[in-house]
């Protein structure tokens, strides 16, 4: 059963959604299928996501349960030229489909994020390359 | 007098900050908020072109302000009317009669274009219905849109129907350029200089501290430039937007090959559908042209009738035929080269050294407009492919907007006390801040000049009651 988290940029009046399977998707992924589905693969902008209190989702592996709406914002990248949004796609090219992101970012929940630790992204990269899909299943 | 009662006008851009493109001022002051414009970024679709408009609650707009049709400055207008809470406040929408004829083709097409390069941020239907809310006003006209607010179009010269707006917020005021040129070309009047002194000016920067040809030697130029290109048996393409600079070109070469028999049978093609529709619209509004165009419809000449221009017949690759066929001239849009006409005659003409290319407006950064200036020896082809270079490409500045010169003297003569500078890309804007600044430092005036990024608000202090001050000593 597919499982959705809706969002709304601040000044939309309508909310879209993103659906997934399992009980929740990572702050990563939602930030993935937003700049999918809105075509925002531009470099010079920041994607950020806020709860309903409009407390930020800073950490990225942060799993937001299924049915939360959330409230997205496009900014200007804090560093010129260098926007964060193409990160959560840079790695899209190598990702094959049957891997999705969604599902597993959903089925395994906070555990399966690999969290290394090391480097901001490290953990992330490693869920799109396709390298390791069996892990923690 | 307390420090509740010192006002604070904030300035903030959604877009046009720092860059060229997207323009979206928002003006806050005394409870009161005014946005002036409502673009797109030419180098991006979708939504990743629009303004940053996350940043705005605009259901509590109080008016939106278009200065002319150009997509950088209106082409977000009907997201923000239909997909933003803009419709559960109160705000009014205005832009000029002439303006919001063109626009409505303009849209019309960038929904077309938009559609079909599937990242439309709105229907055909969405902007139809936008249409009815948007108040058309006239130069001079003064307007209130609420208690406490008013506002009065000055002509920007620029394109048809551009204006400034000289605003007045509870007593501040504020001059709004958007996009103007103070040079006399052959339709448009330059721009005024409004009788009242404002205390902030919002100006744009695009050429920064460079200096363009004069007039004359412009025209000299593009003709001669035309003129070789024809006579070593290649085509001349014109990359343009439909409108604006457009009917300018269009003037020039119908006089040109009027005073030279010997290209009468080498044809000029004006391949936009869009703009044949507008011409009516030009035809209209003659009116609020200059004398020359005046003077000449007068006499029943209409100028907007053109000799020896022929618009294309709508066949399926006339590109190809034309390519094809014995040299001509083509002016085709975009103007950016992007996408479309222009772009398909482009990678057709490239590989033939007899071919040009005549770049004639301002060309955005990351558009192969400005790429090819460099002359590469090859392009990338829209399927990927790689097209060796061998066109000739010249640079001959039409674009509208003022130089140098032409901004520093107005700046000076409009005299207001704190200078925002918008519409400018970082550098070009950093340069223009520097000259300004010193001149002013030099002149021992107190002067401030600002260059603030998108969404890097600027809040400005003025003590005490705003009262009509003196203007002069
Ligand atoms: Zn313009
Ligand atoms: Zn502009």
């Amino acid at each position: 059963m597919s499982s959705s988290v809706y969002y709304k940029f601040k000044s939309q009046r309508q909310e879209s959604r993103v659906t997934f399977d399992g009980t929740g998707i990572s702050v990563f992924d939602l930030k993935k299928e937003v700049i999918l589905q809105n075509n925002l693969k531009a470099t010079d902008i920041d994607l950020l996501l806020f709860d309903k209190d409009e407390q930020e989702y800073r950490d990225d592996s942060f799993i937001i349960p299924r049915s939360t709406s959330v409230i997205a914002k496009r900014m200007p990248a804090s560093r010129p030229g260098k926007g964060r949004a193409a990160i959560y796609v840079a790695n899209l090219g190598a990702s094959d489909p049957q891997s999705n992101p969604q599902s597993r970012a959903g089925s395994s929940g906070p555990a399966s994020n690999p969290a290394t630790g090391t480097g901001r992204f490290g953990g992330m990269s490693r869920r799109f390359d396709g390298k390791d899909p069996k892990a923690h299943s | 007098m307390n420090a509740a009662e010192t006002p604070t006008l904030s300035i903030t851009l959604l877009g046009a900050g720092q860059e060229v493109g997207r323009s979206c001022c928002v003006l806050q002051y005394r409870g009161k908020t005014i946005v002036c414009d409502a673009g797109v970024h030419p180098a991006f679709t979708g939504m990743a072109s629009l303004p940053f408009v996350d940043e705005l609650d605009w259901s509590t707009v109080d008016a939106l302000l278009v200065t002319h049709f150009h997509l950088d400055h209106a082409a977000s207008l009907t997201y923000i009317l239909e997909k933003t809470n803009f419709k559960d406040g109160k705000g009014k929408v205005y832009m000029t009669h002439a303006t919001k004829a063109v626009y409505k083709f303009m849209m019309q097409d960038f929904v077309r274009m938009s559609s079909s390069s599937g990242d439309p941020l709105f229907s055909a239907l969405e902007l139809s219905l936008t249409l009815p809310l948007i108040i058309p006003v006239s130069a001079h006209q003064q307007i209130s849109p609420c208690p406490g607010v008013s506002f009065i179009p000055y002509h920007a010269g620029h394109v048809l129907g551009a204006c400034m707006f000289m605003l007045d917020i509870a007593g501040l005021k504020i001059l709004y350029t958007g996009d103007y040129s103070r040079e006399e070309d052959r339709h448009l009047v330059k721009a005024e200089v409004p009788p009242v002194r404002p205390d902030v000016l919002i100006v744009e920067s695009t050429y920064g501290v460079q200096s363009l040809e004069g007039r004359p030697e412009k025209e000299a130029m593009f003709t001669s430039e035309v003129h070789a290109i024809i006579r070593r048996g290649g085509h001349v393409l014109l990359p343009v937007f439909a409108m604006g600079r457009a009917q300018e070109l269009l003037l020039i070469l119908d006089e040109y090959w009027d005073q030279h028999p010997e290209l009468h049978n080498v044809p000029v093609y004006y391949a936009s559908s869009l703009a044949k529709k507008c011409m009516a619209v030009y035809q209209t509004y003659i009116h609020t042209m200059n004398a020359n165009i005046r003077g000449r419809f007068e006499k029943r000449d209409n100028p907007f009738v053109f000799k020896y221009i022929s618009s294309l017949p709508h066949s399926r690759n006339w590109e190809k035929k034309v390519a094809d066929g014995p040299p001509c001239v083509v002016l085709a849009s975009p103007g950016f080269l992007h996408t479309g006409a222009s772009r398909e005659l482009l990678e057709l003409w490239a590989p033939d050294s007899r071919n040009g290319l005549i770049i004639t407006g301002y060309s955005v950064e990351g558009t192969m407009a400005r790429d090819i200036m460099n002359e590469p020896d090859e392009i990338t082809g829209l399927r990927g492919n790689t097209i060796p270079r061998r066109l000739s490409v010249r640079y001959v500045s039409f674009s509208a907007h003022v130089d140098y010169s032409q901004n520093a003297e107005f700046i000076d003569l409009i005299g207001a006390k704190h200078i925002v500078l918008v519409h400018g890309e970082q550098t070009a804007m950093g340069r223009l801040r520097g000259a300004l600044q010193s001149k002013y430092k030099d002149r021992d005036e107190d002067v401030k000049v600002h260059t603030p990024r998108n969404l890097e608000t600027l809040n400005l202090t003025f003590r005490g009651e705003r009262v009509a001050k003196a203007i002069g000593s």
